[in-house]
């Protein structure tokens, strides 16, 4: 990955190819390369739908490589939803890919005059921007079905269905997983949006003639690779659980902790909870011949996912993770997966952010619009958004917007943004990174659990009742880190409970880039790109007022705790101090 | 008396009816009523995840109360210490994470709830003990200082993902506790079976052998 491609898409003429060395990007990858782009590049003040904003596409740092778990795409830009500083990230093959045709980037620019819809093909002799008005309007399988026809199954694609095209700030960047389905997505923040302004509709990845990354180190490398494996499959949570239910058997944990959002955040446990659990799910999806257990992209070894069949068997959409099915179950007060895999797919192939979606059918049924617990509504409501019409706009700009239109004030955002699924009253610790968050409520943010490993802020006390600030500092440094590399997220598990499995991880970074990696290098590697979010944000009139939780999670008692959000103004306002 | 039934795939379910004994997979004196209907039911192995729903949801199973959780889990459910400590990383009692086994008293009607280790932040949150324990500190279960008078009572027990499986066939060997027409609901789900067993109302005391 020694080049970076920038793609004007407003230039005089038509949209323009400039491909160039990293310059002072080099050695950057995933959210790192992102975010320290439109740090540098964006103005702050620039509209994000407009000429201004740069939609910056970039794969990790050993994506294209044979390691395993480096198949994470990070896309970055200002994000319509939040109007901070946005990294999202998605698996599926599109990251492999386009590292193994040596992008370190590919960066969006400009806007283009006109109602032209653009595809743009990479691949070994280049990037071709073509004009094709037929794919307008089609949704992202119907639209993946089409370019197939044209370019086969040996690439991989990147599409906006209709909601990136109506510049809806929910809107997804969708990529497709190994068999070619559109259900891996950038999802939150509006990533879609940025690129349907952009009036980019594709980006077909096809790296045929390309060959898998060399290391510097190849011996080491597939030495450190072999113990990083081994560290996930004899892990419990990598090598057992997740394969065998997916992020969906958090369900019955948060529901039994009673932290387990309930009917737009009212309660903090669901009485249909077990029936939209992990196990259930799986249990029905092998029944009818799905599966419980599938890779995102290749060289997956945790499998997290799996295929939701219907009651004939035919294929309906992914396994709807534990997020989706909290925001269009629970939430909702709905405990039939059928329902929510309906909804999941209806997600995908209108590309939006299923926690964005399912957040806002849930603000809309408490503002009145429909019941709570009514299946049908809310598939009613969902297709209001599919359909376009002034509703489903309104719904499709997510959760805060339906809010206000609907003067409801009870809305779970922060900084614009859906809370996901668990609830900040009774997990206290992550109600702090979804108010300090510099991209808005995001439980993803501060998800990197090896703090302890990294030596990330050094030794806290884990039963101290004070240290939650420190902590939740100590992931966000640590996930900003491992965002960066391009490693799925769900490493941290092993590398948490393993400092081998830790130290194999920085064995495939040292031997594959020719250096020796440390873990204060993975720290200040974090710090750096927080600081240049943070400071992004500052520069775009955010301050330590927008970093708070809304007012209803400290005057609302949730049950069955009994308990408000108590952490102080003051004490968030120290989690960047370092 | 007992009842057999050969259902399909050579499936047999014996039911010991009203049988006034103490049930052999009881390690104490039961609580359960003398007149409580009794049933034994013989599955194959195969037919263990048909008790996952019930399992996930909670069932009531009799116990020595006053004693520890650990004493509970160790002593009278005869797990072994070392798969507590290893295994079941994650536990709730009454809805609140637990971090000490040892200082925590089971009560009559307490809530358990037994997990396998769990992904994600929170799941690493509501760890026993674990790094991140602090972040949900408000919820955490304090500790109880001093015991409680041993006496017969019940519990209420969840089991959740890998440990259905694996302490599921224990659970229900032992017994549990439920309403004659959750019983029924039940034996539905059998194969073979309407669950049409008898016209008594009230409560059943369930003990559930698996063969492989």
């Amino acid at each position: 990955m020694d080049k970076i491609a920038r793609i004007d898409m407003g230039a005089a003429g038509g949209p323009k190819v400039t491909v160039g060395d990293l310059g002072e990007y080099a050695g950057l990858g995933g959210r790192a390369m992102t975010s320290l782009v439109v740090a540098a590049e964006v103005h702050p003040q620039a509209h994000p739908l407009g000429a201004e904003n740069k939609l910056v596409i970039a794969p990790g740092m050993l994506s294209g490589t044979t390691g395993s778990m480096t198949g994470r795409l990070s896309v970055g830009c200002k994000s319509p939803l939040t109007g901070t500083i946005k990294e999202s990230n998605a698996g599926g093959q599109a990251a492999q890919v386009l590292a193994r045709l040596g992008y370190a980037a590919v960066i969006l620019e400009g806007k283009p005059e006109g109602d032209d819809l653009y595809k743009i093909v990479i691949n070994k002799d280049g990037i071709q921007v073509v004009v094709d008005n037929s794919l307008k309007l089609l949704d992202n399988y119907p639209l993946v079905a089409k370019l197939r026809q044209e370019y086969g199954d040996k690439v991989a694609y990147m599409t906006i269905g209709s909601a990136g095209e109506r510049k809806l700030l929910s809107a997804s960047i969708a990529c497709t997983d190994p068999e070619l389905r559109p259900t891996r997505h950038c999802g939150r923040g509006g990533v879609g949006a940025v690129m349907g302004a952009k009036m980019v509709k594709a980006i077909i990845i096809d790296d045929a003639g390309m060959k898998m990354r060399p290391p510097k180190n190849p011996d080491a490398y597939r030495d450190a690779n072999r113990k990083f494996v081994e560290g996930l499959r004899k892990h419990p949570v990598t090598g057992e659980g997740l394969p065998a239910y997916g992020t969906n058997v958090l369900t019955n944990v948060l529901n039994e902790a009673g932290g387990y959002p309930t009917n737009n955040f009212k309660t903090g446990q669901f009485e249909g909870g077990s029936k939209i659990s992990g196990e259930a799910q799986a249990e029905l999806e092998i029944k009818r011949g799905g599966s419980a257990t599938h890779g995102c992209h290749r060289g997956c070894v945790i499998q997290c996912s799996g295929i939701f069949n219907d009651k004939d068997g035919n294929y309906v959409t992914k396994q709807p993770e534990y997020e989706t099915v909290w925001s269009h179950g629970g939430h909702c007060g709905i405990s039939n997966l059928d329902t929510i895999a309906k909804l999941d797919y209806i997600d995908d192939n209108i590309g939006v952010d299923t926690i964005e979606m399912g957040v806002t059918i849930g603000v809309a049924m408490d503002a009145g619009l429909a019941e709570f617990g009514d299946d049908a509504a809310a598939i009613r409501l969902m297709e209001e958004v599919e359909k376009g019409t002034p509703l489903g706009r309104v719904l499709g700009c997510g959760a805060a917007i339906t809010g206000k239109v609907f003067g409801l004030e009870r809305v779970p955002v922060v900084k614009d943004q859906a809370l996901p699924a668990y609830d900040p009253r009774a997990v206290q610790g992550i109600g702090v990174t979804y108010a300090t968050s510099t991209q808005g409520a995001d439980h993803t943010m501060g998800y990197a659990i090896a703090t302890n490993i990294l030596k990330v802020g050094g030794d806290v006390d884990p039963l101290k009742p004070e240290g939650q600030v420190e902590l939740s500092r100590n992931l966000q440094i640590a996930t900003a880190a491992i965002d960066s590399t391009g490693m799925c997220l769900f490493i941290a598990f092993a590398i948490l409970d393993q400092p081998e499995t830790f130290q194999a991880l920085l064995d495939m970074l040292g031997s594959f880039h020719g250096i020796t990696m440390t873990g204060d290098d993975v720290v200040a590697l974090g710090k750096k790109v927080l600081s240049a979010e943070r400071d992004f944000n500052a520069r775009a009139g955010f301050t330590k007022h927008h970093d708070r939780l809304p007012r209803f999670f400290h005057n609302e008692a949730i049950a069955p705790h009994n308990l408000t959000f108590m952490v102080k103004d003051e004490e968030l306002d120290e989690l960047f101090n370092w | 008396m007992v009842v057999c039934l050969q259902g399909e795939a050579g499936i047999t379910f014996c039911f010991a009816l009203q049988v006034n004994r103490v049930d052999y997979t009881m390690n104490c004196t039961s609580p359960i009523a003398p007149e409580m209907q009794r049933i034994t039911l013989e599955l194959p192995e195969n037919l263990l995840h048909i008790f996952f729903p019930i399992l996930q949801k909670g069932i009531r199973v009799p116990a020595m109360v006053g004693c520890s959780l650990k004493s509970l889990l160790c002593e009278q459910f005869a797990i072994p210490a070392d798969y507590v400590t290893g295994r079941i990383t994650t536990i709730f009692f009454n809805n609140s994470p637990v971090d000490d086994l040892d200082q925590t008293i089971v009560q009559d009607d307490s809530r358990i709830t037994l997990s396998a280790a769990m992904p994600g932040l929170v799941g690493a949150t509501m760890r026993r003990g674990g790094y991140y324990a602090a972040l949900r500190g408000g919820i955490s279960h304090i500790v109880d200082h001093g015991g409680a008078e041993a006496e017969y009572g019940t519990v209420r027990l969840k089991l959740f993902n890998l440990l259905l499986a694996e302490l599921g066939p224990l659970v229900l060997a032992r017994g549990l506790i439920l309403e004659h027409d959750e019983l029924i609901d039940l034996l539905k789900n059998l194969p073979g079976h309407s669950g049409d067993l008898s016209a008594s109302s009230g409560k059943v005391f369930l003990a559930v052998r698996f063969s492989y």
